[in-house]
């Protein structure tokens, strides 16, 4: 059974979990923007957190369901209609055959995810369903979705009625403020340049894609000069070229680069840097590794408490 | 100058580490970041979960709750012990027939004119050098090289391009490289190969790995056009030679 796309959006694509052990090859991972987000809509339709799913970009797409499904949206605020009538977001719904889903344009934040009962059954490229766009590789057919697009669905694996919890619910409107570990080139960089980085906000540009997104603010200094020899670029890497403005490097990324990196934006903060809309700011916070670890393995396990079951009658 | 006595450790996030090895490009050195990846894969170390190599340093990530940074880098410095060029299997020298002419070389006349050589004798310079792959990265199966001979040695262009086509052969500084996708680029672009670099319809989509070793073979436009039909009917067969050791 499958999913027939009557509209697409600007940047819709299938994303699972992403590839692993590509990276040596020049390869990204590719996979959900915010994987937090990705994992509560999965989590939600009764999925493995590694099926596939869609992720929209700024405006949602309005697809067709050939069966019934449990489906969920989560992330960015875009307003959700079925059959044109308006359907809560961070919740499963059951969907019939010939009904319409609408995603429409994100009122904060910037990537929602829509996951379907069985997941999105698009073929396994190098061991991942994730669409990486630069390389034409996985997803559906290596790109975005288009109008006219007809997707293969897995077998339903049943569904409840549920929710994800109110304080699990970002607001994308607030200003993000992620966790950052110093390092790996931090040593290339003066005091000032350091201090400059988690003093004030960062605004973020339009500059931002799937590879990386660049921000603009205090300008951060070097000791000498900002080439390095190359080596590989970590998620999260906050990339300083000459003009002294942070990249942070997402999800599809180059894998090795030659530019100093001052630190790493945490795991577990990506996901809230990928959902600020260019004009809003961000700031950085400098933590240890010792707390990014704590940090992350609380952040993880409390995550496995985000969604309320309904009861059944 | 060279390698370390000790490897760095230099935490990148909650979820990697780069191992830096030495301070600068050479083959001694990457030989050790590819053995050190090698002994990490072949033993499947716990808490890694993805490695990739560049020159001097191994990016490695790991997972925390297997394996914290304390964990992480006892058990990376003592497999760095044994981490020397022995432990890897032989290399393979792959041939790339690459056309230096016309505008798949467009850049070719430029090249020798900053270099002040005939373009005759920096296609002869450099299709007879061997070249060494150091490791792949940046795009898919973009090959990072050395080997050329020192007269060659030409300074990145000052304004770098926006787009170079696929299989682009180039020089910047000492090193050559193939464009793998359509790209950004900053080095000269002397020829291109038919050959596919990256494949995203192959099983394997990638040619060169790190550690091969790399044989241009200057070809003219009707070979390049002939090679580049059989690519795209998938009839050409890759010259590979024997694994050589190193």
């Amino acid at each position: 059974m499958n999913l027939l796309v009557h509209d697409a959006g600007p940047q819709t694509t299938v994303q699972d979990l992403g590839r692993r052990g590509t990276l040596r090859e020049g390869i990204p991972p590719s996979g959900p923007m915010d994987r937090d987000a990705f994992l509560l809509a999965n989590r939600l339709v009764g999925n493995a957190d590694d099926a596939a799913a869609l992720e929209c970009t700024l405006i949602g797409p309005r697809l067709e369901f050939a069966d019934e499904r449990w489906v969920a949206v989560t992330g960015a605020a875009m307003a959700v209609t079925l059959n044109g009538a308006p359907v809560p977001r961070w919740a499963a719904l059951q969907v019939k055959p010939g009904e319409m889903l609408r995603l429409g344009p994100a009122a904060a934040g910037v990537r929602a995810y829509l996951a379907v009962s069985g997941g999105i059954d698009t073929p396994l490229t190098l061991g991942s369903r994730s669409t990486y766009l630069r390389g034409r590789l996985g997803g559906h057919q290596g790109r975005a979705l288009r109008k006219g697009d007809t997707l293969p669905l897995g077998p339903p694996s049943g569904g409840a009625p549920a929710r994800v919890l109110e304080r699990f619910i970002p607001d994308y409107t607030e200003a993000a403020m992620v966790r950052v570990v110093l390092g790996p080139q931090d040593d290339r960089f003066t005091p000032g340049g350091i201090a400059a980085l988690f003093e004030a906000p960062y605004e973020m540009t339009p500059q931002a894609d799937r590879m990386g997104a660049r921000l603009r603010g205090a300008r951060i200094e070097h000791t000498r000069g900002h080439d390095i020899i190359s080596d590989g670029v970590a998620l999260g890497g906050i990339q300083v070229v000459g003009d002294g403005q942070p990249i942070v490097l997402l999800a599809d990324r180059q894998s090795t680069g030659g530019y100093t990196k001052i630190g790493t934006v945490c795991s577990f903060d990506i996901g809230r840097v990928c959902q600020v809309k260019p004009g809003q700011r961000l700031s950085f916070k400098r933590v240890t590794i010792a707390e990014a670890h704590e940090l992350g393995r609380a952040y993880r396990a409390e995550l496995d408490h985000a969604i309320h079951w309904e009861e059944t009658p | 100058m060279g390698i370390y006595a000790e490897p760095r450790f230099l935490p990148c996030g909650d979820l990697a580490l780069s191992v830096e090895l030495g301070d600068d490009i050479n083959r001694e050195v990457n030989a050790r970041v590819l053995a050190l990846e090698y002994l990490i894969r072949q033993r499947n170390l716990a808490g890694v979960t993805e490695t990739v190599p560049s020159y001097r340093s191994l990016l490695v990530y790991y997972d925390p709750l297997t394996a914290g940074w304390d964990a992480i880098t006892s058990s990376l410095r003592a497999l760095w012990r044994e981490a020397r060029p022995e432990v890897l299997p032989p290399a393979r020298t792959v041939e790339m027939p690459c056309c230096y002419e016309g505008e798949l070389g467009f850049e070719l006349e430029g090249a020798a004119e900053k270099l002040g050589l005939s373009p005759d004798e920096v296609v002869r310079l450099h299709a007879a050098a061997a070249y060494y792959v150091y490791f792949v990265g940046f795009t898919p199966g973009l090959p990072y090289m050395t080997g050329m001979p020192e007269r060659l040695n030409i300074p990145r262009l000052e304004q770098p391009r926006t787009k170079t086509p696929p299989g682009s052969v180039s020089i910047g500084g000492t090193q050559c490289c193939i464009y793998s996708v359509e790209s950004p680029g900053g080095f000269w672009v002397l020829g291109r190969t038919p050959l596919n670099l990256y494949d995203p319809s192959a099983a394997d989509p990638i040619l060169l790995r790190a550690g091969d070793h790399v044989r241009f073979r200057a070809i003219d436009r009707a070979e390049y056009d002939s090679i580049a039909d059989a690519v795209a009917q998938g009839t050409y067969t890759t010259h590979i030679e024997a694994p050589r050791h190193r």
